[in-house]
């Protein structure tokens, strides 16, 4: 439970900073970096909550742009070769989940006897 | 395409997709609520909450796995384009709706004790060396996570602000959602259920998810049939008015060839917008239109037409024999190119 307990406080204070960047970006920032933007303001509620969960990439292109780093051929680059990558866990991840989970149960094809678990220490109940 | 940024886009076709999708939803869920009860285990009858959390959760396993298919399916059949058109606003309702799977789950399974539920949910089950038993909600948390940031970054801002090849990397984490969201499945609702009916339903989803993607792939170009710096395209005749010859490139980009009645010109066929391929598209009015989203570039220097902005790389074009042939290095985005002028080729 300590170790859910301070990975939450890690979440809540990446948010709270995120709400932080947020709100500088969407009130100052964003008329600096995108034309498309100035004048702007009804869509800018719409971006909080993804300013909030990618805030360091908010900075990261944030500077890159403030300091003229941004690099005019990146939209076109091709897009596909790590789309072929990422589909594989689609073309043979899922199905194998899927089967190796069905097989593995304990009422499934390969039937195995139900095994008793041992009750947890007295010490690990509390972990 | 705009010249400044809107909250949302809306038109017809959005209002009539949303629509649609949104009913489908609702009657999912409902016929889900009032058959779900009778379907399951009898000698377990299952409480309300649990019905709906189920409702929720295998609507959003559906959805996305309907998500993951539009993609492959515009690739092999054209008629399905449509579906691409709006798959943004699919993957926020999908977001949505396994938020509300996730909150009946807190408000069910977590909420009856003095622990807070987050810390519950987190720290109940960390089993990790096991595969039974294993803590299957933190996969589920993962796949909400990720399903979270592409919902709140699908606004075309984040798109031009975050760039093409990086808006569309983050949003390649949708594969990884949704192999969590299968272990999510598979290692919980699946070893208990006794319904063989879902699991089947799971199953097929998960395959056709895979076969499809399998077939796109075996579709797709492989590598450029040359090198140097001119290679060969086609004859002009071959290329159907209106439409474009993709060519996978030495450099691994792909070009687009496109005839517009005598004219001839070629453009990357990566979209400025989200990377959509242009030579799937059409010549509409003098300009090249990409499928996914409208957005069009002039044939004679890639650059969309006033007041929009978007640009996209030219390649030069010459005839040798009767044969095109392309520049292998392309030009800076929005680089004038003229185009070929077909009747120049009966006479070379």
């Amino acid at each position: 439970m300590e170790t859910a307990e301070r990975l939450l406080a890690i979440g809540q204070g990446y948010l709270w900073i995120g709400l932080v960047v947020a709100a500088v970006f969407l009130a100052w920032g964003i008329d600096r970096v995108e034309a498309k933007a100035q004048g702007a303001w009804i869509f800018r509620p719409l971006l909080l909550p993804g300013a909030v969960l990618i805030w360091p990439l908010v900075l990261w292109r944030w500077l890159r742009v403030e300091r003229g780093n941004a690099c005019p051929q990146a939209p076109y680059r091709p897009p596909l070769t790590a789309q072929r990558l990422f589909s594989m866990i689609v073309i043979f991840a899922c199905p194998a989940i899927l089967m190796g989970a069905l097989l593995l149960r304990q009422d499934g094809p390969l039937e195995r006897p139900a095994v008793q678990l041992a009750a947890p220490q007295e010490g690990q109940a509390h972990e | 395409m705009s010249d400044r940024y809107i909250p949302v886009q809306w038109n017809a076709n959005k209002w009539l997709y949303d629509g649609v999708l949104l009913i489908a939803c609702a009657a999912y869920i409902l016929v889900f609520l009032r058959l779900g009860a009778p379907a399951a285990d009898l000698t377990r009858p299952v409480d309300g909450a649990i019905l709906r959390m189920r409702a929720f959760g295998s609507c959003a396993f559906f959805m996305l796995s309907v998500i993951l298919c539009i993609g492959p399916l515009a690739r092999l059949d054209r008629r399905f384009l449509p579906l691409l058109y709006n798959r943004r606003h699919f993957g926020v309702i999908t977001a949505l709706v396994a938020l509300t799977h996730a909150v009946y789950v807190l408000n069910w399974y977590y909420a009856f004790s003095p622990t807070d539920p987050m810390v519950a949910l987190l720290g109940a089950n960390t089993s990790y060396g096991q595969i039974l038993g294993f803590p299957f909600e933190t996969l589920g948390i993962v796949a909400l996570l990720i399903l979270a940031v592409l919902a709140a970054t699908s606004h075309d801002f984040w798109l031009s602000f975050l760039g093409p090849p990086l808006w569309k990397a983050l949003h390649l984490l949708i594969y990884l959602a949704y192999g969590c969201v299968v272990a999510h499945v598979a290692l919980g609702y699946l070893q208990d259920s006794k319904n063989p009916a879902f699991a089947l339903l799971f199953g097929l989803s998960a395959l056709a998810v895979a076969g499809l993607h399998l077939a796109a792939w075996a579709k797709a170009p492989r590598k450029s049939r040359g090198s140097g710096e001119w290679i060969a395209v086609a004859a002009p005749h071959e290329i159907a008015d209106g439409r474009a010859k993709i060519l996978p490139m030495p450099d691994g980009k792909r070009a687009a060839v496109f005839r517009d009645g005598d004219r001839i010109g070629a453009l990357s066929n990566a979209c400025a917008h989200q990377n959509g391929p242009l030579g799937e598209g059409r010549v509409i009015d003098g300009c090249v239109t990409c499928p996914w989203h409208g957005f069009q570039y002039r044939l004679e220097d890639g650059c969309s037409p006033p007041p929009f902005t978007e640009k996209v790389p030219t390649y030069n074009l010459r005839l040798r024999d009767g044969v095109i042939e392309i520049a292998t290095k392309p030009n800076a985005p929005g680089t004038p190119a003229t185009p070929l002028q077909i009747a120049e080729a009966a006479h070379v």
